[in-house]
């Protein structure tokens, strides 16, 4: 087995050829940023998750040297380059033409005591010259891993004056293929949004292992791991994820869910958790913005098109102008169960919600009537009551409210 | 092939003031195709149903509300009115956008669209009430505020409706008055007086009919990957809900773009006392949707908590709003700021136009050429809290002085002949926020803009200035930033056609987009790039109507201050804008011949044609 062979087995696990990158190289292109304010303690913590290699800059791989030297520690993965792509508005100036230079030799990586190489491929520059200029050095970079027997990762990202909302997949396309032909190990990339574009993707890597990034930290646990499932899906052999993780409540912890969905093939609800016990909507309006899309996605759920009037809840503005809202929902106080003459309208024994049987149900009202707080509304047209059946258990006002202001809570 | 059920309702509501005769019509299947909905939509139907030359505050021009096929599902922003008619200010098309829940309540009351033409004989409100209309006096109505009106309106009808209205200064049509709804507002180009010119004070609508997409799973899977990308997006999901559209400021200044002193400058020297940092400190206190499903939450509620305008809520304000008070005044006080913004909103006035009227006279009256004694006694320097209420407060309510100001920079040049040079406004439109001469980009925006000078038409700032995608050399001027400016356009035309929030596309791309639209529609577009070619054929119509006004290249010009004098400060110091070499290289590009005017054999090749 050839020495590069040997590194790049102990960064893909053997097994499964999958793996779980955890990037911290951020502060030598965004500076200090949250989470990455103290390198050392934020990986200390981090590692005692499982992951199969962390990806830092030759400067950390220096200093940590007596954390990646244990045995037992992850594979090392050293950038070999710098750029000012990802510089954005949080600084004095911010991009405004991608440069980007080597910044090490293979050889000094090995030094390093890298396992791994990585380096950027830009597809988007808009001077013809300083493209070739680009692919020359990461030629030239990838060319002297293979001397030296490292692997290189190249990392490709659609940045520069030719990207545009139409082009960003075709050029990530040409980007990894055109990495691939210059001879790269491992291929990152960033996430397409979905599973089809990202195929396409995985399609022109021929078979050459793609790992997606991260990206910035998601605002939601279940955004973040939902991604990871469909770039699996899609093909891709893991991730290498960094502000995810760093800026995350439980960095470890994240990281064991991220394993578990890469390397076990778990689901989401498997690793987060699901209640799976009787429940009930909880609201918490101080976090409402007022946008209604509980109510439009409730009656699309409930029916096939979008009808707010059919909603099973409703967004009240409590003061109008001050743009204070609240969404009132079920709270499965059981009034119109108990109002109910003909037995129609039932609690689930199992999970709790609100059941009915429209054919039992005479359309006599009386549940409406009821319902303490008006969220009950009576159907015309179908004759029934508009109940929140609290979608059987897996509400999609909770999935949709892009603010969390409708939660489950256990009963 | 039937439109409906298709993201569409099929239906385009015409309403004639003047003989209150009411007739629904089918949308062509074909324009619908061709054009999406919205601003195509709009344009398409201005153009057919008006005549040449007509004066824009004639009861035959029509005032068009057009919802996209987007309109009222689950997408994120889904509830944005294109407003569209001939501008009072400007003579060219005007197509102009407003959050609020007035679009998506249109559509459930069974309408894509919603034309009116005529004058009715005393002041009159709509009342559309599930699809039944009524056209209302509203002598009563007559003379209020924006916000009071819409109170009075929701009182007497009902909480669920939704309005759009004017405030006293599109009654007595001011050039620079927008059409409002619930705070915000189609604030640009004078929407406000054809709405006044009719004799409508407001439109109320509620309705209860479903909309329905052509295919519901895929769609739905397709809204949700949209809505998760804005979540996940720095700007959309960080960014703007901390602070605002305000939330670029600072580095706009640092980068020598933030108009300042009527654009005599690009630096302001007290920015971060007007920051989104600053007002998020100091005044805003909480973040809202304006719009159905929009996550991002942009619009922020401010009250002022001490000094004499103590007390006074105010929504916003907005990034453009504090550079024209503020930057563009050389004002640093917030709480002035936001009470002029207060004052506009009330009286029913665009803020951008507004603040550039006040800092062309403010450069007037430091050169000498306009005294106290003309502005009833205001001394309106640099930096002057107390001129800048009182001449909004007189421009709002078109008293004294301000009966002359409100008709815009252009018309006040006009009287001052020396004043041309820095008289900051194209085709009669104030200039926005942002410094051509430091994003020259922005400079070929504002000059081919169909409406006059406008930020958002060909968003070039986002690359030049803020790093948006690895970012552009903000000083080049060259084919390849034409072509850039070009494909903002032609995005942009997409996202106004659809219709969903310019601030989208600071998370999604036209792919996502994309994707919504074809499961939406059921349209057989082939792949984002014939969105895109969509988006040319609506910036093609745009033009059309224009040259038909007589526009051409002799109007695609920018104030001289931005081509003669060199920017004073900042990164790109001494640059002017090389708008000539970037104007002939964008008609070539687009299509266009030596003139700005579209060929016979572009309109054949963008298939416009066959529906004009």
């Amino acid at each position: 087995m050839r020495r590069k062979d040997v590194r790049l087995n102990s960064i893909l696990n053997l097994n499964d050829g999958k793996c779980v990158i955890l990037a911290v190289d951020h502060g030598f292109i965004f500076g200090p940023i949250k989470g990455l304010e103290n390198v050392e303690s934020t990986l200390k913590r981090a590692l005692k998750g499982r992951l199969d290699a962390v990806m830092v800059s030759p400067g950390q791989a220096k200093r940590l040297s007596h954390i990646f030297g244990k045995r037992g520690a992850p594979a090392l993965i050293v950038r070999g380059d710098w750029s000012n792509a990802f510089r954005d508005k949080t600084y004095a100036l911010p991009v405004r033409k991608v440069q980007e230079v080597l910044i090490a030799h293979p050889k000094d990586l090995i030094h390093l005591g890298a396992t791994g190489a990585v380096v950027y491929f830009f597809t988007g520059y808009g001077d013809e010259n300083e493209q070739d200029q680009h692919y020359k050095r990461i030629k030239w970079f990838i060319e002297n891993c293979e001397k030296v027997g490292l692997p290189c990762q190249v990392c490709v990202i659609p940045v520069g004056e030719r990207v545009t909302g139409a082009n960003f997949v075709d050029l990530l396309e040409l980007g990894v293929r055109m990495a691939v032909e210059a001879g790269a190990d491992i291929l990152e990339v960033p996430y397409t949004q979905d599973i089809t574009t990202f195929k396409r993707i995985v399609s022109a890597a021929k078979g050459v292992p793609v790992l997606c990034a991260g990206g910035p930290k998601a605002t939601r646990l279940r955004d973040s791991l939902e991604i990871v499932v469909e770039l699996l899906e899609a093909g891709a052999s893991g991730v290498v994820f960094g502000r995810q993780v760093f800026q995350s409540d439980d960095p470890s912890s994240f990281l064991n869910m991220l394993y578990a969905l890469v390397h076990e093939g778990k689901s989401v609800d498997e690793v987060i958790g699901i209640l799976g016990r009787p429940s009930r909507l909880k609201v918490l309006p101080e976090k409402c913005i007022g946008c209604r899309l509980c109510e439009i996605i409730c009656s699309l759920s409930h029916g096939n098109s979008f009808s707010p009037y059919k909603s099973r809840l409703r967004v009240e503005e409590t003061q109008g102008m001050l743009k204070k809202f609240k969404p009132v929902v079920c709270t499965l106080c059981g009034s119109c169960v108990e109002a109910c003459p003909t037995g129609a309208l039932k609690l689930n024994p199992e999970l709790g919600y609100l059941q009915l049987n429209e054919e039992e149900c005479t359309g006599c009202k009386k549940c409406v009537e009821a319902c303490p707080i008006k969220v009950l509304k009576f159907d015309e047209e179908a004759g029934i009551p508009l109940i929140c059946d609290g979608c059987s258990g897996n509400p999609q006002c909770v999935k949709w409210c892009p603010v969390e202001a409708i939660v489950m809570e256990v009963r | 092939m039937s439109l409906e059920g298709r993201g569409y309702t099929g239906k385009i509501l015409y309403i004639d003031l003047t003989t209150e005769k009411i007739k629904t019509e089918s949308l062509d299947k074909k324009v619908a195709y061709l054009l999406l909905g919205g601003k195509g939509l709009g344009i398409w139907l201005l153009y057919k149903l008006s005549r040449p030359r007509e004066n824009p505050l004639s009861p035959n021009i029509p005032l068009i509300f057009a919802t996209g096929p987007l309109t009222g599902t689950s997408a994120p922003t889904s509830s944005k009115i294109c407003v569209v008619t001939k501008s009072p200010a400007t003579g060219t098309v005007l197509d102009s956008y407003c959050g609020g829940f007035f679009a998506s309540e249109l559509k459930y009351s069974g309408y894509d669209c919603l034309v009116i033409t005529g004058r009715a004989e005393r002041p009159s409100i709509i009342v559309i009430d599930n699809g039944e209309v009524d056209i209302r006096t509203a002598e009563r109505l007559w003379g209020l505020t924006t916000v009071k009106v819409e109170e009075e309106i929701r009182k007497s009808l009902g909480e669920n409706f939704k309005t759009m209205v004017i405030g006293p200064a599109g009654e007595r049509l001011s050039p620079i008055a927008g059409i409002f709804s619930n705070l915000r507002s189609a604030g640009r180009g004078g929407a406000g007086a054809v709405m006044g010119s009719k004799k409508l004070k407001a439109i109320a609508v509620r309705g209860k009919e479903p909309v329905l997409v052509y295919d519901e799973r895929k769609f739905t899977k397709m809204a949700w990957i949209a809505h998760r990308t804005l979540r996940m997006s720095e700007m959309t999901a960080r960014s703007m809900p901390a602070y605002g559209t305000a939330n670029i400021l600072s580095v706009v200044n640092e980068s020598g773009a933030l108009p300042t002193r009527n654009f005599k400058s690009g630096r302001f020297e007290k920015a971060e006392e007007i920051s989104g940092k600053s007002f998020r400190e100091k005044l805003w206190i909480r973040s809202y949707s304006c719009s159905l499903n929009c996550p991002i939450a942009c619009s922020k509620i401010a009250i002022i908590n001490e000094g004499k305008f103590k007390g006074t809520m105010v929504d916003g304000p907005d990034y453009e709003t504090i550079f024209s008070f503020g930057s563009n005044c050389g004002i640093s006080d917030k709480n002035a700021i936001s009470y002029a913004n207060y004052i506009c909103d009330m009286y029913g006035i665009d803020t951008i136009s507004t603040g550039g009227i006040i800092a062309f006279v403010m450069e007037l009256y430091e050169k000498g050429l306009i005294k106290s004694q003309d502005l009833d006694g205001i001394k309106a320097t640099w930096g002057n809290v107390e001129a800048l209420i009182r001449l909004v407060e007189k421009i709002a309510k078109g008293e004294g002085v301000g009966k002359f100001l409100q008709l815009g920079v252009k018309r006040i040049s006009e009287k001052y002949p020396d004043s041309t040079k820095y008289a900051m406004q194209v085709k009669g439109l104030e200039v926005p926020g942002y410094e051509p001469r430091a994003a020259q980009g922005m400079g070929l925006c504002y000059a081919v803009s169909e409406r006059g000078a406008c930020h958002l038409r060909a968003y070039t700032a986002g690359g030049e200035l803020l790093g948006h995608l690895g970012g552009i050399d903000p000083s080049s001027h060259n084919r390849l930033k034409v072509l850039y400016a070009i494909d903002r356009q032609d995005e942009k035309a997409v996202v106004d056609s659809s219709v969903l929030c310019f601030f989208t596309l600071f998370g999604l791309t036209l792919k996502e987009i994309y994707q919504m639209i074809v499961p939406c529609t059921g349209f057989n577009y082939e792949n984002e790039m014939e969105l895109k070619i969509l988006g040319e054929r609506v910036i093609t119509l745009a033009r059309l109507f224009n040259v038909r006004e007589g526009f051409g290249k002799k109007d695609d010009k920018l104030p001289e201050r931005f081509l003669k004098e060199p920017l004073p400060e900042g990164p790109l110091k001494g640059q002017t804008v090389h708008l000539d070499q970037m104007l002939s290289e964008y008609y070539s590009a687009r299509g266009w011949d030596e003139e700005g005017i579209p060929t016979k054999e572009k309109l054949k090749q963008l298939k416009l044609m066959e529906i004009l």
